[in-house]
């Protein structure tokens, strides 16, 4: 099947997130599945043979035809589920080495999980927080509330450090109902602490997805002199040799990575990694086959 | 130490570079933005460190060419003995021998001065021996052998002539630069106040000379006889008169005002009158004689004053006269101007010394006599001349003699004028009766025969021929152009064309006050037979000895001991020679005229007086700017500049070489660094 991938930097020469969203998603979905209801919450996930006192309504007819027996469709997550996206604005996602800052990939993937989410009538909401919260559109499917979102994320401003605790205490607050939650982040703290304060959610029932955004910069940093390093937070500044960069740094960026996604799965948290130079649908396509597989 | 363009040290100024590039540069190279330095740590690597130290190491090799390229610049030199340049000395030794040593012993201290100095020369040690007087005579090499040195300077004699310091200067100025060595020039001199050149500049040493004064006796009085005025000839003894100039030059300290002085006038060592004189300290007295019995020929006369002092050689001053019979003078006429004869006789008997006589004679008659017995020859206005009169008398113009042809009416119906052949116009006549005439508006006054001649003012000419002048030289001019006076060179003689008569029917010059005169001076211009030549003469001036490149006839020159100072080849091609000593010479010219000469000495010699010493110092300071002023002993030896600059050249070099390896070892890309890859392995 001839699939496209859509180039960060092309994405970022489209005006509109709406658009962004629209192209990507769509593209993605009528490629793999042709369906529109392909969600998070109505996935198809078995028949079972009709027993006395079902409900008619959810006989496959064309089953029937087909074979002269009655089986019923069942669905998962029948009731509509609530998304909430948690983006992180903080000033490191301001990094970009390749024409494409993390900030723009994180704004291109929010709006685009709000997309699908309104594409199948889901509760969709966000959060845009640095050391606080910044933004907060809660979860809804009133109309309009794409449009509210997408602005939310369009509107939001690079703010200074992250801070997880204060966000996630937030979200906690307000969620009442079971729901999924996706935190956007480049997750620039120590794992233990990262895990210890977006686990809470999990215990109410709340699934959660964390987006481990990193610019392949930041993944092999590439010295060819001895340079001056200025932390985007801190404005802490380091001289770096370039041995440093190349022999050094990569295990441990390598460990982080590793260490976040270990304790992640073993809080029943997703983990996903991307690296930005990666084409969005691509990644996005990744990370749905992962968790249909899952699901 | 010191520095020569001291205003390159501002290009230290440039050692800021290397440190903005090294150390300023570095550290405002703008930090590179990363999310997060978490897993950076604080802490430099081994790499880093090491490069630093070989940066550290660039940077001072950097700086260093920097601050050597700036010394390179200013040229620093340090002062150093010149002896201990290369341990050798160059010398040159110049002792005055001009006519003012010959005051009491002030020659003989001079040379044993100069002995001196050979004898302090170590081995090794260079030296030349000069000799100043009028020019500079370089009496050895630069050589190192003391004994022909001192040859050299025992050889040196006493002149008569003018010592001239600006010559010194500039022959060692040529010697400092075709030897390029430092020079110490030692002075045995009177050091005189007239030996110095007109203009300070000419003094001027190079650089790397050091003078050395060594001054010979001290101002002291004197007196001379200054100048004499003679005749050159004697017709009447009793006509004569000699006028002599005594002099005294005075010491700074002394007191006399005045002092008598016997003068005697001399004449082949027989003194004829003696007279006394009261001669002022610093001034002049005139002495006359009016009479001067000399025999026929040439006489030697001489001036003397009597009383010692420092300087005899100058209390004598010569002069040679020549006693003849008035000479004859032809004047040829064809009895058609019979006041031109009245008039040119009245004239030239009254001039002063009745040198002349004249003879009138036709011209049919002139042509059989022998032209040579006489002074020279009048052609008044006679029209045709006859080939035979023509020839003869080209012949002796040719041979030295000289003719004055005067045209008039009878000129005028001929196509040339006779010997200078010269064309003949129309005659151009102004009437009497409108008093229209013509006046002389341009004249060579400083010509020999029109001197003292007034411009011919006042005189009015009524007629005068136009020659169109070819080969003839045009000495007066009427106001219509017309040439009055023309001159014309024909072998060894001359003829002068007078375009009007000598009457008082074409002009009325003969009633003039400046007939006289013109007669006077045309007629011993033209009995002089050749160029004019003073017979009383200065030490070192130039005696001509032909006029025209005629080697078929020879010259001969005896100096005052009768010895020949021509050779054969000299005596027939030498056109002059200079008379270097005082004396009488005897003179015979190619033309074959024999001359007395007398020669005295430059009398600016005879003032004693002595360079100041601030003047001294600030020759000497024009060698070298080491010399402390007032230090005009021999001793003083002064420290030369020593250049640097080859030294640093080479150090500079060096750091440049040094400078390119640390650079290309450190500063190369680490792909083609070895050793940088080594460390990256």
């Amino acid at each position: 099947m001839l699939q496209r991938f859509l180039d960060p930097k092309v994405l970022g020469g489209i005006s509109g997130l709406d658009l962004v969203a629209k192209t990507v998603v769509d593209g993605f979905v009528a490629g793999l599945h042709r369906s529109p209801d392909f969600g998070f919450s109505q996935e198809f996930a078995e028949y079972r043979a009709y027993s006395p006192g079902d409900d008619l309504r959810h006989v496959d007819w064309n089953v029937y035809a087909r074979t002269e027996k009655m089986f019923l469709k069942r669905y998962r997550g029948e009731t509509n589920c609530q998304l909430t996206i948690l983006l992180d604005m903080s000033r490191s996602m301001k990094f970009g080495s390749h024409g494409t800052e993390k900030i723009e990939y994180a704004r291109f993937l929010a709006a685009c999980l709000a997309y699908m989410a309104h594409g199948q009538r889901d509760a969709a909401g966000i959060v845009i927080f640095d050391d606080d919260v910044r933004n907060f559109v809660p979860p809804s499917t009133r109309q309009g509330q794409l449009a509210r979102i997408l602005h939310a994320i369009e509107s939001a401003q690079i703010g200074t450090r992250t801070d997880f605790a204060h966000p996630f205490r937030h979200v906690q607050e307000f969620m009442r109902r079971r729901g999924i939650v996706a935190a956007i982040s480049d997750f620039w703290e120590s794992p233990e602490k990262i895990i210890k304060t977006v686990a809470p959610l999990r215990f109410r029932g709340t699934e959660l997805v964390l987006f481990h955004l990193l610019d392949p910069e930041e993944l092999r940093p590439a010295l060819k002199h001895p340079v001056l390093l200025e932390d985007l937070e801190t404005g802490e500044t380091l001289e770096v040799s370039p041995d440093y960069a190349a022999h050094e740094y990569p295990p441990k960026i390598q460990a982080h990575v590793e260490d976040i996604k270990t304790r992640a799965q073993a809080a029943g948290i997703d983990y996903f990694l991307i690296d930005t130079s990666r084409p969005l649908d691509d990644a996005l396509r990744e990370y749905l086959a992962i968790r249909k597989g899952k699901l | 130490m010191g520095f020569l363009a001291p205003w390159f040290l501002a290009g230290v100024a440039a050692v800021g570079l290397p440190i903005w590039i090294h150390l300023l540069k570095r550290h405002k190279t703008d930090p590179r933005l990363f999310p997060s330095l978490m897993f950076f740590e604080k802490r430099e690597m081994s790499s880093v460190k090491h490069r630093r130290l070989e940066h550290i190491l660039l940077f001072a090799l950097r700086t260093l060419m920097l601050i050597l390229l700036a010394l390179l610049f200013a040229n620093p030199f340090i002062k150093r003995d010149p002896s201990a340049i290369g341990g050798k000395k160059v010398l040159v030794i110049a002792v005055d021998q001009s006519f003012s040593m010959r005051a009491a012993d002030h020659l003989s201290k001079a040379k044993d001065q100069a002995l001196s100095l050979i004898a302090g020369l170590k081995p090794g040690d260079q030296a030349q021996v000069l000799a100043l007087g009028g020019r500079v005579q370089a009496l050895t090499q630069l050589i190192s052998d003391p004994a022909e040195l001192r040859v050299a300077v025992e050889s040196i004699q006493p002149s008569d002539s003018r010592a001239s310091f600006g010559e010194l200067a500039r022959y060692i100025r040529t010697l400092s630069e075709s030897t390029h060595l430092p020079l110490e020039v030692h002075l045995a001199s009177d050091l005189q106040r007239s030996a110095l050149p007109p203009g300070f500049a000419d003094l001027r040493l190079d650089p790397s000379t050091t003078l050395v004064f060594h001054p010979i006796g001290q101002a002291a009085a004197n007196t001379a006889v200054e100048n004499v005025v003679a005749p050159q000839r004697i017709f009447d003894p009793k006509k004569v008169r000699v006028q002599a100039t005594i002099v005294s030059f005075g010491a700074p300290e002394s007191k006399v005002e005045t002092v008598k002085k016997n003068v005697s006038l001399v004449l082949n060592n027989k003194v004829l009158q003696t007279k006394t004189v009261d001669v002022p300290s610093g001034g002049r007295a005139q002495v006359e004689f009016l009479s001067l019995d000399a025999p026929y020929g040439f006489s030697r006369g001489e001036v003397r004053v009597e009383g010692a002092d420092i300087l005899p050689a100058d209390d004598r001053f010569y002069f040679a006269v020549e006693r003849t019979d008035p000479r004859k003078v032809l004047f040829v006429d064809d009895g058609r101007h019979p006041r031109a004869q009245l008039y040119y006789r009245a004239a030239l008997d009254s001039s002063g010394d009745s040198a002349f006589q004249l003879e009138v004679v036709r011209p049919e008659v002139a042509s059989s006599l022998q032209f040579s017995h006489y002074a020279y020859v009048v052609l008044d206005d006679i029209g045709t001349v006859s080939s035979t009169l023509e020839d003869a008398l080209k012949k002796y113009v040719n041979a030295g003699g000289s003719v004055m042809i005067a045209l008039g009416p009878a000129s005028a119906a001929q196509p040339k004028v006779p010997l200078t052949d010269e064309s003949i116009g129309v005659a151009s006549y102004e009437g009497r009766e409108g008093d229209r005439f013509l006046n002389v508006s341009e004249i060579d006054a400083g010509h020999p025969a029109l001197r003292s001649v007034e411009r011919f003012s006042g005189v009015k000419f009524y007629q005068a021929i136009h020659v169109t002048p070819a080969k003839s030289r045009v000495l007066a001019r009427l106001n219509d152009q017309t040439p009055l006076v023309m001159e014309r060179q024909l072998g060894e003689g001359k003829v002068l064309v007078f375009t009007s008569t000598f009457d008082n029917v074409m002009n009325d010059l003969p009633l003039h006050a400046s007939w006289v005169p013109f007669v006077e001076r045309s007629a011993a211009y033209l009995a002089g037979s050749g160029a004019e030549q003073p017979v009383n003469l200065v030490v070192d001036s130039y005696v001509e000895l032909r006029t025209a490149d005629n080697k078929s006839a020879a010259a001969e020159v005896l100096d005052p001991d009768g010895k020949r100072l021509l050779s054969l080849d000299q005596a027939t091609t030498a056109k002059n020679f200079a008379v270097e000593k005082e004396g009488f010479f005897e003179l015979k010219t190619a033309s074959g005229r024999h001359t007395l000469l007398a020669v005295h000495a430059d009398r600016r010699e005879s003032d004693l007086s002595v360079i100041p010493r601030e003047t001294l110092d600030l020759w000497r300071a024009t060698g070298s700017d080491q010399n402390v002023p007032g230090a005009s002993g021999g001793e003083s030896r002064d420290k030369k500049p020593w250049p640097l600059w080859p030294w640093l050249l080479l150090l500079l070099l060096m750091v440049a070489m040094a400078e390119s390896l640390v650079a290309d070892r450190h500063l190369r890309p680490a792909a083609d660094n070895p050793d940088i890859r080594k460390e990256a392995a």
